[in-house]
């Protein structure tokens, strides 16, 4: 694909995100007009970039979703349930569209065609129709004009821009202001011709005209765009009744494309606006002004302002318009886009880096050159702070990604039927964008699952003296090393009983044993377990908890659950921030390094025990069971005289690692073992060393877990002392 | 200051003319002169034809130059009435007895 | 980075028996474990390199060596003696490694690998007129793992199919049943 094309893509997606989240909040807030304002200008500049790209179907769809925007925008329509739903179909039409784009087909397949024709079809007939008894809701121009000082005018206000295309296909604009005319009068009609390029790339056959139009009739509104109804699709036409808001002038004068102070002095030229309103404005602003404009003055409009030439309001939104621009572009220059690959290309450049980095401060370190070995200190530190930086560079927030769950949670509870609100905390949180790319799956379900099984239905919350809306989180924030993202709800809690029946039934857990509550709640992450009773067609996919417990796992993390039987039911993921990167403690074993994964680490001491009977250790007090790597992983040769423990702790359980020696702290870019290893249980990954070794990486909880089943199995018949268990996946349990 | 140029267009200013009449145009204006347009002999004027007054007005100016339509048929001036440029374009506007006819050779 | 290697012709993607009817000649390297002459289609081979620091994968198998560097990657080393069902080889100094591109996985990327012989010979090329389907038993190997039997001076050199000697995926189910014992000195495995 182009690059132009890619950049396009890429930023219409953001433009139509953000227009899908300015609609869900639009529907709690359904006459705000800033939201209304987002919302057009989003579909706006995927039109103007699709034109750009020259991608007609984009621009054919996208401009009725944008025609029934500026309706609302101009309070002719206003937004209700239907409407949003209808737009919000509307922009994932877009995105589908933007999705053909991107695949490099030259037109959308059939079946997206005809919903584009359908959709397209009821924005038409439903808001845009200008026939007679068409279920848009009219305002009526004085009723709402409460908010603002009127312009006291009887005029109709056209303003008309007129598509490149018109004069090729056989339409000439004067046709349609001849027409016009014959419906009532024009009183005055400014001709703009700002959008004419300069002669060389002017086409001839191009249009380029707009005009910004007094228009005096006693016709109505439907009647007036009657009058431009064949070039509907091909002119943006926007018509303010009379006696409009000094305000709707304002937000008109931000919605066109010329120069704003041009248009203002215009308006006030053709009688839009008049000294009177100019008078009624200034008195407005000498009182608590209730403009929303930026109070942000511009010397130019101060002039303008004292030689009573435009309104204040004008001059203010013709500021704010242009501080917009320039806000805009100076955002344009803070940012760069690039491919996602050459960051990760750069990642490794640096990772090996800085393994041959170690490699180099070994060799100095073995020469015995004081000099070369500062130098290299020196050296080392740089690289250091430029991976770090380079790592830096991938992280993102985690905002968009819990963003879309607006949408998600919409969706879902309107097809359950509940009433959910999705409340969203931290998302500024920054992590790596591998992680972010992994967790969209596993947060995915653990909400539908939330509100599926956790949220109870309205009639069940208000029997149990709760709100009829449910409530979910989704929160993250960093915490030593990790960022922790929670999916809470305000449900029922997780009913251990039937979870432990139903374990029991299944299977899983053998009768009469007792588990903690901690135990019962993890079982729902075991292969095979849904406590749904139906399953309904969200979370009984075949897809179960398990899944979600297994991709976190895959990325280093782990999921916990607290659970309070009536008050709700709280999953906390904990992920580490990246997964190129890990702080480790470097212990030997034999002739191999392996390292420990540093935030597992809670201290490290050398190992005094009387006899080999036992594998554990007093530790002050504390009875502490260990693992000896030798033994666990079938190390020959002789123990050294002294042993060392690294005492680690995972999941609250603290045990110990019994190894060789300790070889200190490291911190070292990891590199995945491969498929051929994807079975492999207690190895992490695999790191190499400054000498040009691989060292692995352990897993110490699946070491434990390892561990403690070996010990069971020797408690029927007492096998070999390195014999081994399965290795097979296992469900993990604590 | 050289004598200005005259420009005079016959055919009818529509957008089937519109590409040649705009090299046309571009031609003379690139003499760097004043340039005088003769639109007496143009039966009809449509908006493409109008938008290329409008380019000539402007890429004069830009030029440092004048371009002045200095005899406008009925239709033309219609045009530039409907448009309410008059006032913009500054032409006198001479309503003439022989109004129709060619009035300059 | 990025070679791609056309592999219809390759005796490594051939179907078993398919090879006769190639026609062309095969261009193998041919190599010695334990005592035998063995051959891989060299388009498989990415490079050979000497035995050394291989770092060992407890919990695995017998035949899974370990992992190298191989400038900047890890790769795993198959020790192809106990991949056989016999015992691991010994390191002696003639031992080799060979890099060779194993067949796609299921996860459809392609994976190096290394193989752990006791010498390298050489390089051949072998007429296909002068390649024999596998026998149906007596070559005391899974028959599935030979691509062809290569007629070369007189006697049969084996050659190997690839795919199926170095499937990561037969591979990595293996290790995770298999439950062998550390010690790799023992460790075998019967297919």
């Amino acid at each position: 694909m182009d690059e132009l094309l890619a950049v396009f893509a890429q930023e219409a997606r953001e433009q139509v995100a953000a227009m899908e989240a300015g609609l869900l909040q639009l529907e709690d807030n359904p006459a705000d007009h800033d939201l209304i304002n987002g919302i057009f200008r989003a579909a706006h500049t995927v039109k103007g970039g699709a034109g750009t790209v020259e991608c007609t179907f984009i621009v054919d769809f996208t401009h009725a979703v944008e025609g029934v925007l500026s309706r609302m925008r101009d309070s002719e329509i206003q937004a209700n349930g239907d409407l949003v739903a209808l737009l919000l179909a509307c922009s994932d039409h877009m995105a589908s569209l933007i999705g053909v784009l991107e695949a490099g087909q030259e037109a959308p397949p059939d079946d997206l065609a005809l919903e584009g024709r359908d959709l397209k079809h009821r924005l038409e007939t439903d808001w845009l129709g200008a026939t007679a008894g068409h279920p848009a809701e009219k305002i009526d121009p004085v009723h709402a004009s409460g908010g603002g000082p009127v312009a006291g005018s009887d005029c109709w206000h056209i303003s008309l821009r007129f598509g490149q295309n018109v004069l090729k296909s056989g339409m000439d604009p004067l046709n349609f202001l001849r027409y016009l005319a014959t419906l009532g009068s024009i009183d005055s009609l400014e001709t703009l011709s700002d959008a004419m390029p300069p002669a060389a790339e002017m086409d001839p056959e191009n249009c380029y005209l707009g005009f910004e139009i007094r228009f005096r009739s006693g016709a109505g509104k439907a009647e007036i765009e009657q009058v431009f109804d064949f070039v509907r699709d091909e002119c943006e036409l926007r018509i303010l009744p009379p006696n409009s808001r000094v305000n709707d002038y304002i937000e008109l004068i931000a919605a066109l494309p010329e120069d704003p102070l041009r248009l203002g002095e215009i308006l006030v030229r053709i009688g839009a606006l008049t000294q009177a309103e100019l008078d009624e404005g200034l008195t407005l602003q000498a009182a608590p002004a209730d403009t929303e404009a930026a109070p942000a003055h511009l010397p130019l409009g101060e002039i303008l302002v004292e030689q009573k030439l435009v309104q204040p309001e004008v001059v203010e939104a013709a500021a704010a318009k242009q501080k917009q621009v320039a806000d805009k572009k100076a955002a344009e220059a803070r940012l760069i886009r690039i491919q996602a690959d050459k960051l990760d290309r750069l990642i490794d450049l640096v990772g090996e880096l800085v393994i041959a980095g170690s490699a180099v401060n070994l060799l100095a370190s073995k020469a015995g050159l004081s000099d070369l070995g500062e130098a290299t200190e020196v050296v080392s530190r740089l690289v250091e702070n430029i991976r770090d930086q380079a790592l830096a560079l991938r992280m993102v927030q985690i905002g968009e990604t819990f963003g879309r769950f607006q949408r998600v949670v919409r969706d879902v509870s309107r097809e359950l039927g509940k009433d959910i609100e999705l409340v969203i905390q931290g998302g500024e949180t920054e992590l790596d964008k591998s992680v972010v790319e992994k967790i969209g799956d596993p947060l995915m379900h653990l909400v539908r699952n939330a509100m599926d099984h956790g949220v109870e239905s309205a009639e069940a919350r208000l029997a149990a003296g709760k709100s009829a809306r449910g409530r979910l989180l989704l929160n993250a924030f960093h915490d030593s090393g990790s960022i922790v993202i929670e999916v809470a709800d305000d449900g029922g809690g997780l009913n251990r009983e039937r979870i432990l029946k139903k374990a029991q039934e299944k299977g899983l857990v053998p009768p009469g044993q007792t588990l903690t509550d901690n135990e019962i709640n993890h079982l729902i992450f075991e292969p095979g377990f849904s406590t749904a009773d139906q399953v309904s067609n969200l979370s009984g996919r075949g897809v179960g908890m398990d899944v979600v417990k297994r991709n976190i796992t895959a990325l280093r993390g782990r999921v916990d659950i607290e659970s309070e039987p009536g008050l709700g039911t709280r999953f906390a993921i904990r992920l580490p921030l990246t997964l190129a990167i890990i702080d480790g403690f470097l212990v030997g074993a034999g002739r191999a390094a392996y390292v420990v994964p540093l935030d597992a680490v809670v201290e490290c001491l050398e190992l005094q025990i009387d006899s080999d009977a036992r594998n554990v250790i007093n530790l002050r007090g504390e009875v502490l069971p260990f693992i000896r790597l030798r033994d666990l992983f079938g190390i020959e040769g002789p123990r050294p005289v002294r042993e060392n423990v690294v005492v680690v702790k995972i999941a609250g359980q603290k045990a110990g690692l019994v190894v060789d020696q300790l070889l200190g702290e490291f911190q070292t870019v990891i590199k995945p073992l491969g498929a051929l290893f994807r079975n492999l249980r207690g190895i992490g990954g695999s790191t190499i060393l400054g000498s040009g070794e691989v060292a692995l990486i352990l897993d110490v909880q699946a070491l434990v877990q390892i561990a403690s089943r070996t010990e069971e199995q020797r408690r029927p018949a007492p096998a070999r002392p390195d014999a081994l268990p399965a290795l097979a996946a296992s469900p993990a349990s604590h | 200051m050289p004598a200005p140029l005259r420009l005079t267009f016959t055919d009818d200013m529509t957008i089937y003319n519109a590409a040649a009449q705009k090299a046309q145009l571009l031609e003379a204006l690139d003499a760097g002169q004043d340039l005088e347009i003769d639109l007496s002999l143009v039966a009809e004027i449509d908006t493409a034809g109008f938008q290329l007054l409008l380019l000539a007005k402007r890429e004069a100016s830009t030029r440092g130059c004048a371009a002045r339509i200095v005899a406008h048929s009925p239709a033309v001036r219609e045009v530039i009435d409907f448009y309410r440029m008059a006032a913009h374009f500054g032409d006198p506007l001479i309503i003439s007895a022989r109004e129709g006819e060619p009035q300059h050779g | 980075m990025g070679q791609i290697v056309p592999h219809a012709t390759l005796p490594a993607q051939a179907p078993t028996g398919a090879l006769a009817a190639a026609g062309d000649a095969h261009q193998v390297l041919t190599f010695t474990l334990g005592g035998e002459l063995f051959a891989i289609g060299i388009l498989n081979v990415k490079e050979i390199i000497e035995y050394g620091q291989v770092t060992e994968i407890p919990m695995m198998p017998g035949f899974i060596r370990g992992v190298i560097n191989l400038r900047g990657a890890v790769v795993p080393v198959i020790d192809l003696s106990a991949r056989f069902g016999g015992a691991q080889s010994t390191v002696g100094k003639r031992t080799c490694i060979v890099i060779v591109e194993a067949p796609t996985g299921e996860d459809g990327l392609r994976h190096d690998i290394g193989v752990v012989v006791d010498a390298v010979s050489e390089v051949l090329d072998i007429p296909a007129g002068d390649v024999e389907p596998p026998p149906a038993f007596g070559a005391r190997l899974r028959t599935d793992f030979i691509a062809g039997m290569g007629r070369v001076a007189g006697r049969f050199v084996i050659i190997l199919d690839a795919a199926k000697v170095l499937s990561v995926d037969e591979l990595a189910l293996l290790s995770s049943l298999d439950g062998a014992p550390a010690q790799a000195s023992h460790a075998t495995h019967d297919a």
